[in-house]
């Protein structure tokens, strides 16, 4: 399916690490024509990335910022500007978790406030950045990894799942607010992965909660491109305001 | 990006009409590279009709007739189409009607149980006769089209929607009860289109009178439709079961 994707330029956030959806969601734009802007606060893994991207024959830059900051993301995007011209789509991948503690009563109002800056404000300040330059061109796609556990309960009181399901009404919101203006916002919600996101070993993973998932497969990074591919194209032009769950069955509702 | 549809046998319902979602899709499924696709419908001339584009596309194809409502019908079908093809890897339940509508106290129980028949137990009847044939093979992708009426409530009450919510329902029932059989279950809920299910004969003038609650400021087009449900119905997406996509411009968020 020619996805249209030819000659567009996309920002992925948090695409440095070399086993996450990121540097997949790059890749996969990358093979669809896209150029790539590949962002993390760490430059030397965005460079891995981008060097991959240039393989595959695309123009691509590396850009470290750290998306909690938006004097940062402001700069950035006035680099890609400068240097691409332009921003068709944005991938607000940037995310991370903070496990906090076991107890509901001893967890820290510093991680609610790490939860929330890197996995909503980072988001919100991207999606500031790049909008005026979409409505100019009357076109942009925003995709924001959320993820299914925004949808379920897990036995610690997790700020990261709560600041994911915010991810749900700013995704929702702000796809109502800009979509005449040719600018279409979803999300693509994963499932578990073994990415580096989950602090805790692989193994851990693996043994506690994918079994438990309906298909006992993990979410590889290439489903999660793969959605996001769909998303980011002209293919899914009706599709405004939707969470799409990438998580093999888990969460259903 | 290939959508992996080589080798593969697709049965479409309701792929008769000519400005209808099941002739939209069979013909995307055939342009991706499905080997064949057979198309059924309750009128046989408009299914072969369907039948001739297809072949003209070089994809092979049988039309044949059945009232998706009864179940001797359907089975016979789905054996004419296995015996033909030897399998069915994907099956998109598109048939469907609207009948009734109107205020309640003067909607007759007939039209209920119609409306109930065709768009819910005919998903049903048909999935029935078609999933033997998965199992064996441990492999199949059924796609149910539903409608963003499960979530507007201001067009009245009426039998279609609710038929359509309980789609939603069947989808992630048998996902759940199928997901270790390779099987994946999903649904695409479009937005009005101008589609025979608009009965006015200047459909695109209705559409555009409903154009203006939509957010995106239009309905959703035959290509629209397809490509979700292509999409769906596809090994890009082998990590999405039991979800309903909404393809509606934002109606439905």
């Amino acid at each position: 399916m020619d996805l249209g994707l030819e000659g567009k330029v996309a920002l992925v956030t948090g695409a440095g690490s070399q086993i996450g959806f990121g540097k997949a969601i790059c890749l996969t734009l990358a093979k669809e024509g896209c150029d790539i802007v590949v962002n993390d606060i760490d430059l030397g893994n965005a460079q891995k990335t981008a060097d991959e991207v240039k393989a595959l024959g695309r123009k691509t830059i590396a850009v470290k910022a750290d998306i909690t900051r938006k004097a940062e993301v402001d700069a950035m995007c006035k680099k890609i500007l400068a240097e691409l011209g332009r921003i068709d789509i944005l991938v607000n991948n940037a995310g991370g978790m903070h496990l906090g503690a076991p107890d509901f009563i001893d967890a820290k109002e510093e991680t609610w406030d790490k939860d929330y800056a890197l996995n909503v404000k980072g988001a919100m300040f991207c999606a500031q950045a790049v909008i005026p330059g979409m409505i100019e061109h009357k076109y942009g796609k925003i995709v924001n990894i959320t993820s299914s556990v925004a949808k379920q309960a897990f036995p610690r009181v997790s700020t990261y799942a709560m600041a994911k399901s915010a991810m749900y009404v700013f995704t929702r919101s702000l796809a109502g607010m800009v979509i005449k203006q040719g600018i279409n916002v979803n999300s693509v919600a994963p499932g578990w992965g073994l990415t580096n996101f989950d602090p805790r070993p692989h193994e851990e993973i693996k043994r506690g909660f994918i079994p438990e998932t309906p298909r006992a497969k993990e979410t590889t990074p290439q489903d999660v491109a793969n959605a996001v591919a769909f998303l980011a194209s002209d293919v899914s032009a009706h599709v405004v305001g939707q969470i799409l769950c990438v998580d093999g069955g888990s969460t259903m509702q | 990006m290939d959508l992996g549809f080589k080798g593969k046998v697709a049965l479409v319902t309701g792929a008769g009409s000519q400005i209808g979602f099941g002739k939209a899709i069979s013909l995307l499924l055939a342009r991706e590279g499905c080997d064949a696709v057979a198309v059924t419908d309750i009128n046989l001339d408009d299914a072969e009709k369907t039948a001739e584009a297809l072949k003209a596309l070089g994809c092979k194809s049988i039309a044949v007739k059945a009232d998706v409502t009864n179940k001797a019908e359907v089975q016979e079908m789905v054996k004419k189409v296995v015996a033909e093809y030897g399998k069915i890897d994907i099956l998109l339940n598109v048939a469907g009607g609207i009948m009734g509508g109107g205020p309640l106290e003067e909607q007759k129980e007939e039209i209920w149980d119609k409306e109930i028949a065709l768009n819910l137990k005919g998903t049903i009847l048909v999935s029935q006769a078609v999933l033997p044939h998965m199992k064996k093979q441990n492999y199949g992708v059924i796609v149910n089209i539903g409608s963003g009426s499960t979530h507007m409530y201001s067009h009245g009450v009426g039998t279609y929607a609710m038929a359509k919510a309980a789609v939603d329902t069947f989808t992630k029932q048998l996902a759940t009860a199928e997901v270790k059989s390779g099987i994946r279950v999903n649904c695409v809920a479009p937005g009005p289109s101008p589609t025979n299910f608009i009965k006015a004969p200047d459909k695109q003038a209705v559409i555009d009178m409903l154009a203006k609650e939509i957010p995106m400021g239009r309905g959703a087009t035959l290509e629209d439709i397809a490509n979700a449900s292509v999409f769906l119905a596809s090994d890009v997406s082998s990590y999405i079961t039991g979800q309903v996509l909404h393809v509606s411009g934002g109606s439905v968020m």
